[in-house]
């Protein structure tokens, strides 16, 4: 009967269902099939939304939002070109910078793109930087987003697999400075050679202003992870406590926030939010249904008989999350995919944390590769580029995530060293 | 009118259960470091606000397209098979979620005797988020459904 979940969800995919409407009518077909009240649609829906940790996922985007709203993305690229700006290809490294520092407010990459994109590829463009070269630069520095902390994957990874979210998230930081290092590495090689401008120092005195602008925003990164990881506020906690913050910089200190703004955007992240929360309620029930068939087991028992060395079992592990993140938006493979794929990787011995960030890792990389790349959609869309333009340009970024992520699957301690470090 | 009268109601609900969710965790939080004892109904409360405002937003996200989809195999499909996707794609999805309102009513009616474990409320009040989230999507795909034929017609 299993073959009807996964016939009807591949076809409504297919015709261009909403994911989580696919993954909904799937499981519909597979209960009237089996007989199984309809009742458990409403009661597995209500459960896998009903856990205290999701509360933090709206709480992150909302903060997000309020940050951007207030103003402070214009704040962190001027400090970022103040400190970067005079390197060769300034402006592209620029841009990797501050997507890792806005990073640690918004924890979702879509909004990052949009948000610094919509700035910086017009600036960059006007520089004398090629379009697709700023479209791909800005796509890829995005993809730091979902792994450095706090991270709305990760979130969704520690409901799933009953993981701390505060360990989870500082398995993410290294990978994530891995990442947004790599990038500016490889930005940097293609600035010299295509001999792209870059701006005069700036004065320590513009540093220091500069540093004193963001500085409230970059508190609240700290805030939020020193709350979670010093064991003071729980991850929803911390994430309300960043939306209250978020009003109080937005109104009192930048003061770009007014009553009006604020509705939206609280109205905007909440439908953003409850989108997720359609697709986590009926994850849950596919999540159900697949265990009730024993699939995890199956397929747990199939990957290991094919092979029991750990290598192997992680390399076949990240060519499919690959695959699936190149079609499938990452919340939504991750929802699918990680709860199966976590028992086979414990099953050679891989410590869920660093699998976690594998996973995580794994999917972002999907996001900057045709042909569901949002991020290439967003910055191609910005920048007036076709995806194909930007895809090609984009090449030397994807291999430097691939790069990492080979790092992050080979060497464990790169993800667990934080969390030991400190939670431990 | 009634189009607009239920996208203000969401609205409204969206934004209210936003709040209650606001300050009711900022009052957990507050009694944590305060000499005031964290009372024990906060983090029910929250899941209730949460879930409610989920719900009430749900509704939003299908009247404003919030939902994420696969754009990649629609792009080959011919004119003729995207216009009958217009229609069986929110017709199909509309029969999901009439069904889940159905039942979501019975649910409703399971979770009466049922009390939550520290506020002491009867859990239907709890489930009936479950029937708002899909009546209201329910009624934007109606909308989505009956605009679609409009604008097919002409």
């Amino acid at each position: 009967m299993i073959w009807i979940l996964v016939v009807v969800f591949i076809v409504c995919l297919v015709l261009r269902f909403p994911i989580a409407f696919a993954l909904g009518l799937a499981c519909f077909c597979y209960l009237l099939a089996k007989g199984i009240p309809l009742i458990i649609v409403p009661m597995k829906m209500y459960s896998g939304i009903d856990v205290f940790v999701l509360l933090s996922v709206p709480g992150f985007i909302m903060a997000g939002n309020l940050m951007n709203q207030g103003g402070l993305t214009e704040k962190i690229i001027t400090f970022c070109n103040h400190l970067l700006g005079h390197i060769r290809g300034g402006l592209s490294l620029v841009n990797i910078g501050a997507s890792m520092l806005f990073a640690g407010i918004s924890g979702t990459a879509i909004s990052d793109t949009a948000s610094m994109g919509s700035i910086l590829i017009p600036a960059m463009k006007k520089e004398g930087y090629d379009a697709d070269f700023s479209c791909a630069v800005t796509a890829a520095s995005s993809t730091v987003g979902p792994i450095i902390p706090p991270s709305v994957p990760m979130i969704i990874a520690a409901t799933l697999s009953g993981l701390s979210v505060g360990k989870l998230f500082l398995a993410g930081a290294l990978p994530g400075l891995m990442l947004g290092i790599g990038l500016m590495i490889t930005a940097y090689i293609i600035s010299r050679r295509r001999k792209y401008p870059k701006h005069r120092r700036s004065s320590l005195k513009e540093i220091s202003r500069g540093f004193v602008d963001t500085f409230w925003a970059l508190l609240m990164t700290f805030i939020i992870l020193y709350g979670i990881i010093g064991g003071i506020f729980t991850p929803t906690e911390a994430s309300i406590i960043a939306v209250v913050y978020a009003l109080i910089i937005g109104k009192f200190v930048y003061k770009k926030l007014n009553y009006k703004k604020v509705q939206v955007v609280l109205l905007d992240s909440m439908k953003t939010s409850a989108s997720l929360m359609v697709l986590v309620g009926f994850a849950n029930l596919f999540g159900y249904i697949l265990i009730t068939e024993q699939i995890p087991q199956s397929i747990s028992n199939g990957i290991l008989g094919l092979t029991t060395n750990k290598y192997a079992v992680l390399l076949l592990i990240n060519l499919l999350l690959i695959v699936v993140g190149t079609f499938m938006e990452t919340l939504a493979a991750l929802l699918i995919l990680f709860p199966i794929l976590l028992k086979v990787a414990v099953g050679v011995d891989v410590d869920p944390i660093h699998f976690s960030v594998i996973a995580v890792l794994n999917l972002i990389i999907g996001l900057t590769t045709p042909p569901v790349g949002v991020c290439l959609f967003v910055a191609s869309s910005i920048g007036k580029v076709s995806i194909g333009a930007v895809s090609k340009a984009g090449l030397p970024f994807l291999l430097v995530r691939v790069l990492v992520l080979i790092l992050v699957t080979l060497f464990p301690a790169i993800s667990l060293a934080l969390p030991i470090l400190f939670m431990d | 009118m009634r189009y607009k009268n239920l996208g203000r109601l969401l609205k409204i609900g969206t934004l209210l259960f936003t709040w209650g969710l606001i300050c009711t965790v900022l009052l957990q939080i507050v009694c944590r470091f305060s000499w005031l004892q964290t009372p024990s109904w906060t983090e029910e409360a929250s899941r209730l606000f949460f879930i409610y405002a989920m719900s009430f937003a749900a509704g939003l996200a299908m009247k404003n397209d919030f939902y994420v989809h696969l754009d990649m195999f629609y792009n080959y499909l011919g004119k003729k098979v995207k216009k009958v996707l217009e229609i069986a794609i929110p017709l199909f999805s509309l029969l999901l979620f009439l069904t889940m309102a159905l039942f979501s009513v019975k649910f409703i009616v399971l979770g009466i005797p049922e009390k939550s474990p520290s506020m002491g409320f009867n859990m239907g009040i709890a489930f009936f988020s479950m029937f708002i989230m899909s009546i209201s999507i329910s009624y934007y795909l109606w909308v989505k459904i009956a605009r679609t034929i409009k604008k097919q017609r002409l």
